[in-house]
């Protein structure tokens, strides 16, 4: 620890002042100097960008000035107008606050330094998501504030039992992480497990929820999903109703929930403001989406090389006439499609928006038109390819996941064919059942099953028929409709 | 971590009967004629039997080898499982062939390499090493899928069925009989692969009834199964080889859609490669538990006994007829005597609760 | 030890991966790609002597920048002591690998029908990656003449002979295909006994080229050739395995009859054409004393059109009278005598008499397995109804 540090608070300002500077040696850390009603020497230190000036003026300094009282902290606090004040008596936690954005007060005789919370942060609107998308329901998605992001849960659940514990993570970036749940309706272990978890979170600096994502899940290593996301407080807090405990993590809008299940993603925030046979129909579809996504491409490379009556004979033909002059093999041809557009689709996310439109143009002349006259692919290659592309954005949280699955199925059929599919199917089956978070297995409610929490599924019942909490997660309040 | 009891049941009324769908309905046809579904009946009510002297078995809440532990002490236990997983694995080889001819056969359009089998000891190595749980959530899982595919090519067989193909009843004789009961040996051993299973599950009321119905309903979809399959196929049933991928093929749509019965045989197969590797996890954990070991051990274990069944499998790579018969024929009574004998015995010996004064068993 | 094992899962994942991947770029495990691939659509198979030529109708993809339809072709012949002989030989001369997935339709020529037809068509029993459904046919003439003639409705001859056997074609009454699965059953059972359409190749008159296409030009180059239509209302008739006789196409109308597959079939009575919209019929296993048969059709018909011209009434309602109700069935029962007829000359069992006997009972069985078709009591009864 530095000597600045370890020091104490002196009373005089000027040393005081100096001390705390020299821990904070940056130039955008300001010192103001003034003196208070009784001619006493004062030192506000804070941040430049991150200290509402104005308010500070207002709030601390202007009835500083004023005050000609004792010089004892608490006296002095007494009569600043922030409603945000705190006492600190530690230089290094004073340096924290300015760090904050929080100003710090010092002045002579003075026995600890004051804070006020008069923190001004940049902040983006509420605004809906770009990744959740919704035509019915509400549109409002987080922000990077965690404040503000409490917020907007808070005015969603307006119960005492909505519990928000603070926490701090990172060494240097001393991430205000909220830990929420829904006291009586999660289970108290889980909150405990995901307290200790986050404590034990020893790392420089946490830039984003997913960070914490590793150090959350029970197989940090694992390729399987474990955590779930959401960007909007409605879904957030519908899985905190459920049960579940939340994690707002200052600077992210993208909110984690414990424990996860699988079928969560299957599953939208509009399928609860809708008829419950279009959700089950829409569900349905996402998850038909996404095994076309995975399998299409492998089936249609292990057709063509090992088991050609997968195809109707027609069929076959129009694809063996359109592959009769490619140079490559049909799973490199395939391979060579995928990674086209994995890059396409990198690079259309990452371009500034003006010359995205350059780059569809491009991707589609280079794909569609001319890589098919040329005779380097094929167009079946490209259909497969484009609807396996399409069929992986119906269910956006798996993305990661499913597109590595789907290159790692195409490898299996490229090399083993239809028996390589099914082998990694039932692999990929044994791990997905054998993964559990928090003692909640990830494959729940259909490995193991539970008939009762299958309303809420894949199907969705009608919300009269929702009368109890999912059962896998245990909760100690089971009925949510009376 | 342990299994619940609806999984076993899933288990024996869903994927059991699928294990047996390989090459038992063209051998037992060829044994037996239109009378191939005598055999199995015989099989499926004497192992439905033995699986309530094992569920019996299972309301003592312990397992096996810690009821032969606190019988016999620890020696005697670790004897047992160790010549009990030798015969599961002598069970398993079988099963194991047959998955190397299926996929061979339904997996390609032309005569593969050999290698193209060995990722299954892979799998097999893999899944063998996992916790118990995972089989039962496995269970869970396979049991729609087995559920849907066995349908689906139901549907697409009855076009083609004639069940008068079945007629008459007992025209193979008792010498038919006998002869395919004595070649479905090493088919049936499904209470066997329960054995390990027993204190791993919470015994309930009424459990070994339960039990012993679903295993007969799943053996009553294997007779229907094996009815189809000689509609279909008649006198040439005992050329059909891999009955559950052949019995399907005969839809009118075939030239319109493709071979999508073939998408119900995949189903099957997946639900068969968890199958032929079941009685390789029972082997694995027996040892396990009886050495006390599981974390360092079942993985080392797993990859050991795989590997041998790997260059056993592919020693063995064209003498795949006299391994069959060698399994069915010359050597089937050691299914008898390991997988029923045992099984009864302890059943009998350590099946008996012995604190009926109300205390709930250990 | 272990931090070796801690990470020995992660190692092997990774040696497994890079097998696979490997595996993939290599790409060779015998195996045959659709580029490599000669998909036959149908083969015709005769026999010289000792020595069987089979002739597959192969088929060629087309390219995307061809608009027309239709499928191309080419007939390739290998010759052999044995079926999968003439494959090697097909392989051996144009380096395509034959593959018979996708082979429907197996055309027997005259020559390889007079012995037993197993003699070739075990091998398509036994190879597992040939499926059993494919159809059956005997032709006149030369099995490869019939695959290589060009149609006059299709660029490709197995195709249009393919429609032949349809399931409106069946409907129709015209044609009763038989599928592998179907005659090996009846070869191999007691019966010994099968069917299969008997097909016959004519020229259409004023065409002298194929359809088009590659296999079309081949034929071009062989000097201009008449384009044929084919027919299939003859059935051949097998016992043993060896064609013994063909049935009539009224005989086999009434066979599509009795196998209750007629619907919207026309049949012709003194001038008058006759529609069947039910079918109902059956060859019933008769006991008691020498056992029988009785051949049982009945069925709802309606007029479809006459000899002459008919007033506005009789047309909207279509009904027969009971004159031709009784005459109808008349010729509808001399049909099946005369298919009972043709069965019996050809020792054909192609209503599985013998079958049903063992299904019956095994005793009538043995009792009356050995006894000829021609001494069975057979029973025939028609009635055709008018759908008022």
């Amino acid at each position: 620890m530095k000597k600045e540090e370890m020091r104490e608070i002196s009373g005089n300002a000027q040393k005081d002042g100096a001390a705390l500077k020299a821990l904070l040696p940056a130039q955008d850390i300001l010192c103001f100097h003034f003196a208070d009603g009784a001619g006493r020497n004062a030192v506000c230190v804070f941040a430049d960008a991150l200290t509402d000036k104005d308010l500070l003026a207002e709030q601390v300094l202007r009835p500083f000035r004023a005050y000609a009282g004792g010089a004892q902290a608490e006296e002095v606090a007494a009569h600043l107008l922030s409603p945000e004040v705190r006492v600190q008596t530690s230089f290094q936690k004073l340096a924290e606050e300015v760090l904050a954005g929080n100003p710090v007060l010092l002045w002579d005789g003075g026995d600890a330094g004051i804070a006020a919370g008069t923190k001004k942060v940049p902040l983006r609107a509420v605004a809906e998501p770009p990744t959740d998308v919704a035509i019915k329901g509400p549109r409002e998605g987080f922000v990077e504030d965690v404040k503000t992001n409490t917020a907007l849960v808070r005015r969603r659940l307006k119960t005492g039992e909505l519990r928000i514990e603070m926490l701090t993570v990172g060494r240097r970036t001393a991430t205000a992480v909220a830990l929420c749940w829904l006291e009586g309706t999660c289970r108290a272990d889980i909150v405990e497990r995901v307290k200790k978890k986050l404590a034990a979170v020893d790392i420089d600096g946490v830039p984003d929820s997913s960070y914490l994502v590793r150090f959350l899940a029970d197989r940090p290593r694992s390729l399987i999903k474990q955590v779930g996301t959401t960007e909007k407080p409605d879904i957030f807090c519908a899985k905190l109703c459920e049960g579940r405990a939340g994690i707002l993590t200052d600077g992210s809008p993208i909110a984690l929930t414990l424990p996860y299940l699988l079928v969560e993603d299957f599953q939208s925030g509009e399928d609860y403001f809708v008829p419950a046979y279009r959700a089950t129909f829409t569900r349905l579809l996402r998850l038909f989406a996404l095994l076309v996504a995975i399998y299409l491409p492998a089936f249609y490379v292990a057709a063509q090389i090992f088991k050609l009556q997968l195809l109707p004979i027609r069929l076959l033909l129009t694809i063996a006439g359109s592959v009769r002059d490619i140079p490559l093999s049909p799973s490199l041809e395939m391979l060579l499609v995928l990674l086209v557009l994995e890059v396409l689709n990198e690079a259309s996310i990452r371009m500034p928006k003006y010359v995205g439109m350059a780059l569809s143009v491009v991707g589609a002349l280079v794909l569609g038109e001319t890589a098919v006259s040329a005779g380097f692919v094929s167009t079946p290659a490209i259909i497969i390819i484009a609807f396996s592309g399409i069929g992986l954005y119906a269910v956006p949280n798996l993305i990661e996941e499913t597109s590595v699955l789907r290159l790692l199925m195409l490898l299996v059929a490229g090399s083993l064919g239809t028996y390589g599919i099914v082998l990694l199917s039932a692999l990929v089956t044994v791990a997905l059942t054998t993964t559990e978070n928090y003692g909640v297995p990830l494959t729940a409610p259909f490995a193991p099953w539970i008939a009762r929490d299958l309303k809420d599924s894949l199907i969705k019942s009608h919300l009269l028929s929702l009368e109890m909490r999912p059962a896998v997660l245990k909760s100690p309040n089971k009925r949510r409709l009376k | 971590m342990t299994l619940r009891p609806r999984q076993i049941l899933f288990f024996l009324a869903a994927v059991a009967p699928v294990g047996k769908l390989v090459l038992l309905p063209a051998q037992l046809a060829g044994i037996a004629g239109n009378d191939l579904w005598m055999p199995a009946l015989a099989h499926l009510l004497f192992q439905a039997a033995l699986i309530f002297c094992v569920l019996l078995l299972a309301r003592r809440e312990r397992t096996v080898l810690s009821l032969i532990r606190a019988c016999a002490g620890g020696g005697c236990a670790a004897s047992f499982a160790v010549l009990y997983a030798l015969f599961l694995l002598f069970c398993a080889f079988l099963p194991i062939v047959e998955q190397k001819v299926m996929v061979r056969s339904i997996f390609y359009d032309t005569i593969p390499a050999h290698l193209v089998f060995a990722p299954f000891f892979l799998f097999s190595a893999y899944l063998a090493c996992r916790p118990l749980p995972a089989l039962g959530r496995i269970w869970d899982i396979l049991t729609p899928v087995s559920v849907v595919c066995l349908i689906g090519l139901f549907l697409l067989s009855a076009g083609s069925c004639d069940f008068g193909a079945l007629a008459p009843a007992g025209a193979a004789g008792k010498a038919g009989f006998f002869a395919g009961t004595a070649a479905a040996f090493s088919r049936f051993s499904d209470a066997a692969f329960l054995l390990p299973l027993v204190g791993r599950f919470r015994y309930e009321r009424g459990f070994a009834a339960k039990g012993v119905l679903c295993y007969l309903a799943g053996g009553g979809v294997l007779l229907l199964f094996l009815a189809v399959f000689y509609g279909v196929f008649g006198e040439i049933a005992p050329l059909q080889s891999l009955a559950f991928a052949r019995v399907g093929a005969f839809f009118p749509a075939r030239g319109v859609v493709g071979r999508i019965d073939y998408l119900f045989a995949f189903g099957l197969a997946f639900v068969m490669a968890f199958y032929a590797v079941l009685p390789v996890h029972g082997a694995v954990g027996l040892v396990c538990e009886a050495f006390g070991e599981r974390k360092l051990l079942a993985p080392l274990l797993s990859a050991g006994v795989n590997a041998a069944l790997f260059a056993a499998v592919y020693l063995l790579n064209f003498y795949t007829v006299t391994v069959v018969s060698l399994f069915s024929g010359t050597l089937f009574w050691v299914f008898p005597v390991f997988g029923a004998l045992v099984p009864l015995l302890l059943a009998l010996l350590l099946g008996r609760r012995r604190d009926r004064g109300g205390r709930r068993a250990e | 030890m272990s931090k070796f094992l801690k990470r020995l899962p992660a190692k092997l994942w990774m040696i497994v991966c890079a097998a696979i991947t490997l595996a993939f770029f290599a790409n060779d495990f015998g195996l045959v790609d659709l580029q490599e691939t000669a998909l036959v659509l149908a083969a015709g198979i005769d026999r010289d002597g000792e020595e069987f030529s089979l002739t597959a109708q192969i088929a060629v993809p087309k390219g995307t920048d061809r608009t027309t339809g239709g499928t191309s072709s080419v007939e390739i012949e290998g010759r052999g002591a044995t079926i999968p002989e003439c494959l090697s030989d097909i392989y051996a001369r144009t380096g395509w690998v034959p593959k018979l997935v996708f082979c429907d339709l197996l055309v027997l020529g005259e020559t390889a029908t007079r012995g037993d037809v197993f003699d070739c068509l075990d091998y398509f029993l036994r190879n597992e990656y040939i499926p059993d459904a494919c159809l059956l046919a005997a032709c006149a003439g030369s099995a490869k003449e019939l695959i290589s003639s060009a149609s006059a409705i299709d660029d490709t001859s197995a195709l249009a002979l393919l429609n032949l056997f349809s399931e409106a074609a069946q409907k129709s009454g015209q044609v009763v295909p038989c599928t592998l699965r179907e005659f090996a059953i009846g070869y191999f059972g007691e019966s010994r006994s099968g069917y299969m359409p008997y097909v016959r190749a004519q020229a259409q008159e004023g065409s002298e080229q194929g359809a088009g296409g590659q296999g079309a030009a081949q034929n071009a180059e062989q000097g201009q050739q008449a384009q044929k239509v084919y027919s299939a209302r003859e059935t051949a008739l097998f016992s043993g395995g060896a064609l013994t006789g063909v049935l009539t196409s009224e005989e086999t109308f009434a066979f599509s009859l009795l196998l209750e597959k007629v619907y919207a079939g026309a049949v012709t009575a003194d001038d008058k054409t006759y529609v069947i919209l039910k079918n109902k019929g059956g060859a019933e296993l008769v006991k008691g004393g020498v056992p029988g048969l009785a051949l049982r059709v009945e069925c709802k018909v309606q007029i479809a059109g006459e000899h002459k011209a008919a007033p506005p009434d009789e047309l909207a309602a279509g009904e027969l009278s009971e004159e031709e109700e009784v005459r109808l069935s008349q010729t509808l029962e001399e049909h099946i005598r005369s298919l009972w007829q043709a069965c019996s000359e050809a020792d054909c069992d192609l209503f599985f008499f013998r079958r049903s006997l063992r299904r019956a009972s095994r005793e009538l069985f043995a009792k009356w397995k050995e006894l000829p078709l021609s001494e069975l009591d057979v029973r025939v009864h028609a009635r055709a109804k008018s759908l008022r």
